[in-house]
């Protein structure tokens, strides 16, 4: 992986084809979530929208992802690198994996990744028409290239992942408990659904048409994504577009460094915690301090809990989530959410802590609920040096809801998983909103 | 026989944010003119302009009938200038308008507001009742909980009431028992399972409270017209025309009412030479409007919002962007050359208005001498290219920071086009790609005063094989109302397993809509002759949220055609999955007599090259070229333009870059291949 980073420091880059860029490549993103809300089964990807969709450079760094999910933000990129480390993805593979200890969050979101390969045939003209190759429409075309332009990855909250406790949310003591853990796999092989792969998967869920058609959405998603980005090298030239992921990169990072100077310098700290971690009564404390010298920022999490027995340990992804989420807001613009904005900011997140758990911890919660902890304690920190920008803590949870069981009128299994909005904080200047998603999560009801 | 003809005389009028529309036919040619609007009361502008076509065609003015796109709804719902409403809704659910679907506007602004509910906290009132999704009633309505109602109501004072109850789609008796109860207020009601008889209860309510809140505005507005103009109908958002009695009871189907008739001219003008498949391109000051008709006409969409809210009636699919000529350009911190949202609207307007020094895209089009030195208007308005050339190189300056290297005015005027232009793309490809439609089946139709300016570019980048540019694109809405049939739309939600032994009760669903259609129509003047009946599905797999329509026909195979239509949208099907008919429904359709179309005046040879009018020099991504300028209502018809050549009008103006062949056809629509 280390040869494929960028070899040389990007060139000067042309204003407007930065920007025709961004628009194309964040548009590449949006359509794969409109793919995969519209063709997705259950309702916490349909309805809700539970979901994030992605597009990376050959080197595995984000270019741009759509506006969805705030907690897959930093937490993505893991999961394509945790990929390319295990498995040499070739065309036509699509990889799953929800590994909360291999780029992953908690077990109920699965991402699928795959690689863009270029067409052997150069027929430009196939680009316009989605669905113009009608009957195979779950296959990628198989013609030879030697690697992948970019990848394409999404992840969905899927509504079971198995365990104990239908819509696996529940408490359990570790993460054997909790579902099915996925590693790296290939879910699709050389353009075919791998089936042994995948009758083990839904052999250990809950209501598996459901989940059997919500793959196929992320697959049908990423092949969305996978056409989009070939119209553009098509159009564009491959140069020029790899050229311009690079420059995309280097401008989030620019707007970061801005953003971050016009804090002023200095070290703020602040600590939140969780009442208890639902198995011992004591108090779970999340502890932040943000350095801010010049364009960079440093967060260090020392001094935040030792993971605990409950289900609220949250991955170190989500850490780096919670702050790039964080420092995302203060920069007041739509700014492509690539592998830039993280290049000024250091993340200390000491390991066997709630903040960045080791296997064998249970972390259903720690994606949901200590996630939202870790952004209030980031915004109390930075509000003693921006407090005309930070609103005050919000609800600090997201109030997660399954039931499952069995359906007494059908005989079938079911398992529904939803959350529930709650307040916001009050703004320097405005009230807080009533009934809204905060923070971390923005799914719908 | 002159007085007779003289009876039948139709108006096509369009309320603008600027001018006041007419078109109208006598003697089989059409006559347009425009008239200042009148913003205050719409109508003053409207009666002045019949009097004078009374005036002209010495028809008895009140008999005239007028064809209407209004805007009084649309704003009044923009500007919060609507009735104070009450919502009457199942207890325990009064605020479901208040936290909607609970995702916050903006992800990453910590300042975002959401807009807040039509109907204020104390005028949400809960009834005790409640009907079950199979339609059971799990808790009767009570006499007595409704006669409570009805006194809070009063006290109240409000002056419309929305009534929309849990699952009454499938059961109504609890929303008429109240609806009748409430009738004794005397103020107008919008009950649901008569506005919008479909599931998803957020949406449903939202459209019939939009509808309760315009009810008495519209209903005002209306009547008073109709003291002038007692023949009126109301263009509506999905592409017909209503009688004004159905528009002031549902006003809410109008709230695209201009747009859906710049839609219906466009597809008029296609049809006329024989092309059914085309994509509209409205570009105005401050937005676009882009929608895509098929063969069969405008596509429709029941998920449209409009100031933040959810309108879920059928409306034409209309896909709306905020950039137009008057979108302003900047270059960010990060060294993006950003062009809006922010737009310099009319007032300053961009720096060519002479009052600011805002680039803008009109700024960057004058600087490239795409206007054709005409200024807009036909003249009337000069614009000021000095300005526009100091604003251009404030730009410039900024993009040369930024890129390092030296950047002129030229430059960045191309630059900035090319990213208006990106984003106008990006919106026609929402409507076509992202839909499953090949954009090279397709004719673009550009109008609105800067459609013609950037069409042939952005026909290129999605290899749209024609343009065709109407005439009378400047009054192309006020042309689409008259051209437009009466259509009434119903459905019904099913909820039926697409199986054959389900055929007879879709069957029976179908049958007992077309015959309340058919006496509606009837009355509405409409033999069996002039009526259309057409009947879709809206179906999905089952487990999914999301219904594609089919067409139903005697002998379609249902579940094959969904897979197909799956496939062409989505790029696979599920053969193995069951497929849900949600909702049948049925569009009427009042065939209007037909417009005749006029010849463009004189004939040119075939093939003949029009002489221009004149010649100036044009800065293209290239070069700078002297382009030829023509005036539109120079050109004789069958001629063939020069290219590269300006064509300019009273009210827009069509750029022909090097390479675009242009002609102009026997109706004197231009006719260009990118």
């Amino acid at each position: 992986m280390k040869r494929l980073q960028q070899r040389r420091q990007p060139r000067s880059f042309d204003p407007t084809t930065l920007e025709i860029y961004r628009a194309l490549y964040t548009s590449v993103a949006e359509e794969m979530g409109i793919t995969l809300r519209r063709t997705a089964f259950s309702p916490n990807i349909k309805e809700r929208r539970d979901y994030s969709c992605a597009i990376f450079d050959r080197a595995g760094r984000v270019i741009a992802q759509g506006d969805h999910m705030p907690v897959h933000l930093g937490s993505m990129p893991m999961a394509v690198a945790a990929a390319l480390r295990e498995i040499e993805i070739k065309r036509g593979d699509v990889i799953a994996l929800n590994d909360p200890f291999a780029g992953g969050t908690h077990l109920p979101d699965v991402t699928l990744i795959s690689g863009v390969y270029e067409e052997g045939t150069g027929d430009g003209g196939r680009g316009s028409g989605a669905g113009e190759e009608g009957t195979s429409g779950l296959r990628f075309s198989l013609t030879p290239g030697p690697h992948p332009l970019f990848y394409v990855a999404n992840r969905a909250h899927h509504a079971d992942i198995g365990g104990a406790t239908p819509g696996s949310m529940g408490m359990a003591a570790d993460v054997y408990g909790e579902g099915l853990r996925i590693p790296p796999v290939r879910i699709m092989r050389g353009g075919e659904i791998s089936e042994d792969v995948l009758r083990l998967l839904l052999a250990n869920v809950r209501g598996t048409i459901e989940r059997r058609a919500d793959f196929e959405a992320q697959i049908g998603s990423l092949k969305t994504g996978a056409a989009r980005l070939l119209e553009i090298v098509a159009r564009r030239g491959e140069r020029d577009a790899l050229e311009y992921a690079s420059h995309l990169i280097s401008y989030s990072s620019r707007m970061m460094r801005r953003t971050i100077a016009s804090i002023p310098d200095g070290e703020y700290a602040a600590e939140d915690a969780l009442d208890d971690d639902g198995i011992t009564d004591k108090m779970v404390p999340v502890r932040v301090r943000v350095m801010i010298k010049g364009e960079r920022a440093r967060v260090d999490f020392s001094g935040s809990a030792p993971q605990v027995a409950g289900a609220i340990n949250a991955v170190e992804a989500i850490t780096v989530s919670a702050v790039s989420y964080v420092f995302r807001c203060l920069i007041g613009t739509d700014v492509p959410a690539s592998a830039g904005l993280m290049e000024p900011i250091e993340v200390i997140a000491p390991r066997g802590t709630v903040v960045n758990a080791v296997h064998p911890a249970s972390v259903a919660g720690g994606n949901v609920e200590t996630s939202q902890r870790i952004v209030d304690a980031l915004f109390a920190a930075l509000a003693q040096a921006l407090p005309q920008k930070i609103p005050a803590a919000s609800q600090g949870t997201m109030n997660n809801l399954t039931i499952g069981g069995i359906d007494p009128r059908t005989g079938a299994e079911f398992a529904y998983y939803e959350t529930v909005a709650g307040g916001m904080g009050a703004r320097p200047a405005l009230d807080g909103m009533s009934a809204v998603h905060t923070h971390m999560t923005n799914s719908l009801n | 026989m002159k007085r007779r003809e003289a009876q039948r005389l139709r108006v096509g009028v369009d309320t603008g944010g600027t001018f006041t529309d007419f078109v109208f036919q006598v003697n089989g040619r059409l006559r347009i003119f425009k008239l200042a609007s009148t913003p205050a009361d719409p109508s003053s502008a409207i009666i002045e302009g019949l009097r004078r076509i009374a005036r002209e065609t010495g028809a008895r003015w009140r008999e005239i009938e007028v064809v209407h796109g209004t805007t009084v709804g649309t704003n009044a719902l923009l500007q919060r200038r609507g009735a104070r409403t009450a919502l009457v809704t199942t207890a325990g659910f009064e605020d479901v308008l208040a936290i909607g679907r609970q995702a916050r506007p903006a992800l990453y602004n910590l300042n975002a507001v959401r807009p807040a509910p039509l109907v204020p906290d104390g005028l949400r009132f809960g009834v005790r009742e409640r009907v079950t999704a199979s339609g059971e009633i799990l808790e009767a309505l009570d006499e007595r909980a409704l006669a409570s109602l009805v006194k809070k109501l009063k006290t109240a004072r409000v002056e419309s009431i929305a009534v929309s109850l849990l699952f009454s789609f499938v059961r109504p008796e609890h929303e008429r028992r109240i609806a009748d109860a409430l009738a004794a207020l005397g103020v107008p009601l919008s009950v649901s399972h008569k506005i919008l008889p479909e599931y998803r209860e957020y949406e449903r309510t939202s459209t019939v409270t939009i509808n309760a809140y315009l009810q008495p505005l519209m209903g005002t507005y209306l009547s008073r017209l109709k003291n002038h103009a007692p023949r009126l109908r109301v263009m509506q958002s999905s592409g017909g025309s209503i009688s004004a009695a159905a528009a002031a009871e549902e006003p809410v189907r109008t709230i695209l009412s201009g747009p859906a008739g710049g839609v219906v001219g466009a597809l008029r003008a296609a049809r006329a030479i024989g092309v059914e498949k085309i994509i509209t391109f409205d570009m105005g000051g401050t937005s676009t409007d882009v929608a895509l008709c098929e063969s069969q006409g405008m596509r429709m969409t029941n998920e449209a919002t409009l100031a933040g809210l959810p309108v879920a009636i059928p409306v034409m699919e209309i896909h709306t962007v905020g950039a137009g000529g008057g979108s302003i350009a900047r270059v960010d911190e990060g060294g993006s050359l950003r062009v809006g949202p922010e737009s310099a609207g009319a007032d300053p307007g961009p720096a060519c208005y002479g009052r600011s020094l805002l680039p803008t895209v009109t700024d960057a089009n004058l600087v490239l001498g795409r206007f054709g030195g005409a200024g807009l208007l036909g003249g009337e308005f000069v614009l000021d290219e000095e300005r526009a050339l100091q604003a251009l190189n404030g730009l410039a300056r900024e993009m040369s920071a930024a890129a390092r290297r030296r950047i002129d005015a030229r430059e960045a005027a191309l630059g900035l086009i090319s990213v208006v232009n990106t984003g106008m793309e990006r919106a026609l490809r929402v409507i076509s790609v992202e839909r499953g439609h090949d954009p090279r089946e397709f004719a673009l139709v550009p109008f609105g005063g800067a459609g013609g300016l950037h069409a042939v570019e952005l026909a290129r980048a999605l290899r749209i094989p024609r343009i065709i540019a109407p005439t009378e694109a400047g009054a192309l809405s006020a042309l689409g109302a008259l051209a437009s049939d009466v259509v009434k739309d119903w459905s019904r939600t099913v909820m039926l397993e697409a199986t054959s032994s389900n055929r007879a009760k879709i069957l029976a669903a179908f049958s007992e809509m077309e015959h309340t259609a058919r006496a509606a129509l009837r009355r509405e003047g409409f033999g069996e002759a002039r009526q259309r009946h057409e009947r879709t599905l809206a179906a999905r797999y089952k487990g999914q949220s999301f219904e594609l329509e089919i067409k139903w026909t005697p002998g379609v195979n249902l579940v094959a055609a969904f897979h197909r239509a799956h496939r062409a949208r989505y790029g696979y099907a599920q053969e193995a999955n069951r497929v849900e008919i949600v909702s049948a429904r049925l569009r009427s359709t009042g065939i209007v007599e037909r417009l005749k179309l006029r010849r463009a005046g004189r004939a040119a040879r075939k093939g003949v090259i029009a002489p221009p009018h004149d010649y100036a020099p044009v800065h293209f991504a290239d070069a700078a070229r002297r382009a030829a300028i023509y005036r539109r209502d120079e050109l004789p018809r069958g001629a063939r333009l020069r290219s590269p050549c300006i064509v300019t009008e009273y009210s827009s103006t069509t750029l022909i870059p090097p390479a675009a062949r242009a002609s102009v056809d026997i109706y004197g629509n231009l006719i260009i291949e990118p």
